[in-house]
């Protein structure tokens, strides 16, 4: 029944996102892109902050490798843009693996700071090659409309939602889990940990890789600020921690809920929005520290243990 | 002692040549030798700050040698990782307890098991043995941070069993147990030899229990070792008795 209820919940919503491009245009469709996308940024996130539990402030990298590989290969090289833009995702995944053999040597806060550095090193050599228009920036053919972009970001989201609720029941899931709670434990008991970690990180850097392709195409002319956007990253962030981070419905529910209130409060009090914003966020994140999802699922056990207490003789 | 003489020529399960560590000036471990048969429980015994932690923190990869050897089986293992040492057949616990507190108490465990299971799901069921086993049962689905330091305990053995060791290491098994539960604990050492796994237990205290439970006994004292033998032979080691079993806050 409960079961049922979830599942008939899931396949509304991807009916939904589906049709969405059918019945919306213009500010409804890019709301809805933009609601896609930072769901999507979200769950690239989760795999290795949230499951592997290195809490990364650097994950837009590779969003801005894709989006400014994407740029180049379609405006320079003429590339189709659906293949220009999964070279995008590949390259940031590449690369991901050199800079995580560095990085994930770093732990903690350490890691942290080291992948905002990191970020900002990646956006400084990026924009110093000058096929990149260095910070001028790099226009597109502007032959795209809206549609294509959000179904290749709706469908990246799918596959990352679709990998996150694989990897939460399967044994590698598990082992990045025991190496997110105690590194030095789980490698006595058999993990990895080096290639465990090396792996969560390519995928994390794979989903931002492949969607960044898709958002030079969506802005048409891309520069420093909007492929390495520190807001992008930062949002992406606290949608999957007032989801429930390390869960698979987690960034999903965070992503819906903030980015509906934040366009709902813009709308209403343009002014002042952020401020009110900011205060929310605050005092969800004081109420459920652990997120939405596991302060439902707390909710749901005790009140099926409580009915299992009653239904006794 | 004919079982020891028999043994004796055949080569050792594990063997620690010459280890020496120091942490900047502080000399740990110093030309630490020991070896353990594929049938005994040996029992490495000092006081604190002795270097038995560090020595199973050597064998088990966690830290490097500066000098020396360990070898497992007949192969070198100083320097392998950890993951890989573990899956050669050395398992450990941690004298502190650390559970993987989020997980539940079978997901602790399978993640030792999954060395051996091909799937997931045939690792949780090996888990749920090894749970039942150290009669963690009936907690089974509750997160690890819900036990108590007892039930912790073994659960940090059922995680080490998980992975099938021919040799487990035991730190600081005894330590915060009443003396009823140091009683079970001692059972369970002793019926390790059945299962065909070899022991080093590192006690602090509790001499009752050490002779009990080993068949051998190596005894460090800061950093060196200082006597070898079996329990009638340590009790009556006078090196021994001044360094460790003559200190009066030393013995239970």
């Amino acid at each position: 029944m409960k079961r049922a209820l979830g599942v008939a919940t899931i396949v509304a919503t991807a009916l939904l996102a589906i049709a969405a491009p059918l019945r919306l245009d213009g500010y409804w469709l890019n709301l809805a892109y933009v609601t896609v996308l930072s769901v999507a940024l979200a769950y690239g996130w989760n795999i290795i902050s949230g499951y592997a539990g290195y809490f990364s402030f650097g994950q837009i990298a590779f969003f801005g490798i894709g989006a400014y590989a994407t740029a180049l290969l379609v405006a320079d090289e003429r590339w189709p843009w659906i293949i220009a833009a999964l070279a995008g995702g590949l390259l940031a995944c590449a690369l991901s693996i050199p800079l995580g053999y560095v990085m994930l040597r770093l732990r903690g806060p350490f890691f942290a700071m080291g992948m905002f550095g990191m970020a900002q090193m990646v956006r400084v050599l990026v924009t110093s090659i000058p096929a990149t228009g260095a910070g001028a920036g790099l226009f597109l053919p502007p032959s795209f409309g809206l549609v294509p972009v959000y179904y290749w970001t709706l469908a990246i989201a799918a596959g990352a939602i679709g990998v996150t609720a694989w990897l939460d029941r399967s044994a590698f899931g598990l082992r990045l889990q025991a190496l997110r709670e105690d590194e030095h434990v789980a490698a006595t008991l058999g993990v990895d940990a080096t290639r465990a970690k090396m792996t969560a990180f390519a995928l994390s850097a794979l989903i931002p890789g492949l969607l960044g392709g898709g958002y030079a195409l969506f802005l048409t002319y891309i520069e420093p600020d909007a492929a390495f956007s520190a807001r992008l990253d930062l949002q992406s962030i606290v949608m999957a921690i007032l989801g429930g981070v390390g869960t698979v419905w987690g960034p999903l529910v965070g992503a819906l809920v903030m980015t509906q209130i934040s366009e709902a409060l813009w709308a209403t009090f343009p002014q002042v929005y952020l401020m009110i914003f900011g205060g929310m966020l605050v005092a969800l994140l004081i109420a459920l520290p652990r997120g939405i999802v596991p302060a439902i699922a707390e909710r749901v056990r005790r009140r099926a243990a409580v009915g299992a207490v009653e239904a006794a003789p | 002692m004919s079982a020891s003489t028999r043994t004796r020529q055949a080569a050792p399960l594990l063997a620690v040549e010459d280890v020496s560590l120091a942490f900047g000036g502080v000399q740990a471990l110093s030309n630490v030798s020991l070896e353990v048969r594929a049938d005994e429980i040996l029992a490495l015994v000092g006081p604190n700050g002795a270097g038995k932690t560090t020595l199973f923190n050597v064998i088990s990869g966690v830290l490097r040698p500066d000098a020396g050897d360990v070898r497992f089986e007949g192969r070198s293992i100083a320097g392998w990782a950890p993951h890989r040492i573990a899956k050669a057949g050395i398992a450990r616990t941690y004298q502190i307890v650390r559970p993987f507190a989020r997980l539940s108490v079978v997901d602790n465990v399978a993640v030792g098991a999954l060395v051996h299971a091909p799937t997931i799901a045939r690792a949780r069921r090996d888990a749920r043995d090894v749970v039942t086993f150290v009669g963690l049962g009936a907690l089974a689905d509750r997160p690890a941070s819900t036990l108590t330091l007892t039930q912790r305990k073994r659960l940090e053995v059922a995680r080490a069993l998980a992975l099938r060791p021919k040799l487990l290491l035991l730190d600081e098994v005894m330590a915060g147990l009443t003396p009823t539960e140091m009683d079970g604990m001692a059972e369970f050492v002793l019926g390790l030899r059945e299962r065909g796994i070899a022991a080093v237990a590192g006690v602090e205290h509790v001499m009752r229990l050490v002779m009990r439970i080993s068949h051998r006994i190596v005894v460090l004292d800061a950093g060196r070792r200082i006597a070898e033998g079996d329990p009638a032979a340590i009790r009556a080691n006078p090196a021994v008795v001044e360094a460790y079993l003559g200190a009066p806050s030393a013995a239970p």
